[in-house]
């Protein structure tokens, strides 16, 4: 936030006005200050220096860092690595695949909570349980219920006969990556359904009402008023969500620590290993970078995706 | 206006076997919690545990230091929460009803900043944080923390701040109080919910934040209670009781956190929907 430069301009162009109003910029600005420091410090700052060691071979010597510029070396050297763009591509249909089951989850569960009478305050409350929910405490959770000696999913699968034998949840690629979206699912559906929520009780009553009179059926209100009523909400819902999924770093983590190989290694699980784990700060800084250039890209397809299936209207 | 019967069976059908879905897992971590080491391992599991023991409770808060991890996480979100609150609350204030220039952009700004990925800031705090000798410590984290949640609180408390109706502010002045006392005395006590909703927002995520904890406070004296979790399963078998324990504790006062504040949360979440 420019605060010299604004000041600047604005007693200039202010030279008439009454110095009760210059005396109320300056209290603004000194308003402004702590929480400016404080943002521009932690993230503006940070941001620009990670693009800077991007550009840079950085050793960690006994007198520091040691940067040396070496220009789109870190960028050749990880976009030719294999194991990058498993990790993008991982993290791209991770992120599609969670986030729509989580978007028509979520609508479910909202409408049903809309069109019962009792149990609506108690739903509100248990939805909001695993938003709270830290994420290692789910993952370790979950760890358990699919532990492939003793966990209670395969008692449970084999009890009901759908499985014969315990299957090994996380440690086949397949199941793996199953198991970790379910996981996510479950606790972030329920963020989904509160903001779907909202959304649905904004909708005049009167819209119900009409097509009721008109004699719209419960399928034909629900696509003529409920969904395009809707539309902003599940944008709202969805671009939080894709944010968050292609960040997704604490769950694989702890439940299946990028495995087995690197079936569910993400972006960020990659940029954090090639950082913290092998030291290797410059191409991190490379693997950063590029995946905040892929998030805002998915969330433009996203928005653009998005208004171009439901109309323009959807703001 | 009543809904016709078959909708409302089908919602209580879909709304029930969801209900069940989420809590199921609680209920599968919390009795095994107490369940013995034997029986935690017994294949068939045993749908309700036969035998109950506290022993779990006592070796994560004796034997290990779930009593310091859930320290260290009040410390640090509460600290985060209050310099959020405080920091939040005066540029809200500022962007709602003083003659700045750039609000609009300013705004715009905020919420680019709030979507940017830790990945991309979490190197270089470490290396100044490295540099300053701030490793392992509680503003190594309640800075970031403090950061990363202002964005959001400035959004939540300028609405507020701009429901309040602004002859308020002309009378504060006419009588002669200062801009910031009439925020301090007149807006502030007005805008309790929205102060609610940030001080909830800020708390859980500095309760729930992980990457940056394990980055900056690997140490085991100033671990937060989700990166104790994370690097305690690092022996050959994994303890879930001794986990489960520590975790039982450590959601009990959120949940009754969530209970107490719900109506904020969701009018944060709606603000978050329609303003945002």
């Amino acid at each position: 936030m420019s605060t010299a430069m604004e000041e600047r301009d604005w007693t200039r162009s202010a030279g008439g006005r009454s110095s009760v109003v210059r005396h109320d910029v300056r209290a603004g600005l000194g308003m402004l200050i702590p929480a400016g420091i404080v943002i521009l410090a932690v993230t503006i700052f940070p941001i620009l220096y990670s693009i800077w060691m991007s550009f840079n071979d950085i050793q960690l010597t006994q007198n520091g860092f040691q940067f040396t510029f070496n220009g789109i070396q870190n960028y050749v050297d990880v976009y030719s690595a294999p194991l990058f763009w498993h990790s993008v591509w991982f993290t791209v249909y991770y992120s599609i695949v969670t986030v729509a089951i989580e978007l028509f989850l979520g609508l479910l569960i909202a409408l049903a909570i809309q069109n019962v009478e009792k149990l609506k305050s108690v739903s509100v409350v248990v939805m909001l349980i695993p938003w709270s929910l830290i994420t290692v405490i789910s993952a370790e959770m979950w760890s358990y219920i699919y532990n492939g000696v003793y966990g209670v999913l395969n008692a449970i699968l084999q009890g009901l006969g759908l499985i014969h034998n315990p299957i090994n949840w996380t440690g086949e690629p397949v199941t793996a990556v199953i198991a970790l979206m379910a996981a996510d699912i479950w606790k972030t559906t329920p963020f989904v359904v509160i903001i779907l929520l909202s959304g649905l009780q904004m909708i005049p009553k009167d819209y119900y009402e009409a097509a009721r009179i008109d004699g719209a059926n419960g399928w034909q209100v629900f696509w003529n008023v409920t969904f395009p009523q809707l539309r902003g909400s599940i944008a709202i819902a969805g671009l939080f969500r894709i944010l968050q999924a292609f960040g997704v770093f604490d769950l694989p983590f702890v439940l299946t620590q990028g495995g087995p190989g690197s079936t569910t290694t993400s972006l960020a699980m990659l940029g954090e290993e090639t950082l913290f784990t092998n030291l290797h700060f410059g191409l991190g800084a490379a693997v950063a970078v590029s995946t905040v250039i892929l998030i805002l890209g998915a969330c433009l397809i996203f928005l653009s995706a998005f208004r171009g299936m439901v109309g323009e209207e959807a703001q | 206006m009543r809904k016709p019967l078959y909708q409302r069976v089908i919602g209580y059908v879909v709304l029930i076997f969801f209900l069940v879905v989420i809590l199921l897992p609680f209920y599968w971590m919390f009795v095994t919690s107490f369940e013995p080491n034997s029986d935690i391992s017994a294949y068939p599991p045993a749908y309700f545990p036969h035998h109950w023991t506290l022993s779990h409770y006592e070796e994560a808060f004796g034997q290990f230091h779930f009593g310091r991890y859930v320290l260290n996480s009040v410390i640090v979100s509460i600290a985060s929460t209050f310099f959020v609150l405080v920091f939040g609350s005066m540029a809200g204030f500022a962007i709602a009803r003083l003659p700045l220039k750039g609000k609009q952009p300013m705004l715009i700004f905020l919420l680019i900043i709030s979507v940017f990925p830790p990945l991309v800031v979490i190197t270089p705090l470490y290396m100044l944080l490295r540099d300053v000798g701030w490793l392992d410590s509680y503003q190594a984290l309640i800075i970031p923390y403090t950061a990363f949640n202002l964005p959001f609180a400035i959004w939540i408390l300028r609405n507020y701040f701009l429901q309040v109706p602004g002859a308020l502010f002309e009378a504060a002045k006419i009588d002669g109080a200062s801009v910031f006392m009439s925020y301090w005395r007149i807006f502030l006590p007005l805008t309790t919910p929205g102060l609610f909703t940030a001080a909830v927002f800020t708390f859980v995520a500095c309760w729930t934040e992980f990457f940056m904890a394990l980055v900056f406070n690997p140490d085991n004296t100033m671990r937060t209670i989700p990166v104790g979790i994370a690097l305690f399963s690092g022996q050959y078998t994994v303890p879930y009781g001794t986990i489960f324990a520590g975790s039982v504790v450590s959601i009990v006062p959120i949940i009754v956190l969530v209970i107490i504040f719900r109506r904020w949360i969701v009018s944060g979440l709606t603000q978050g929907a329609v303003k945002g």
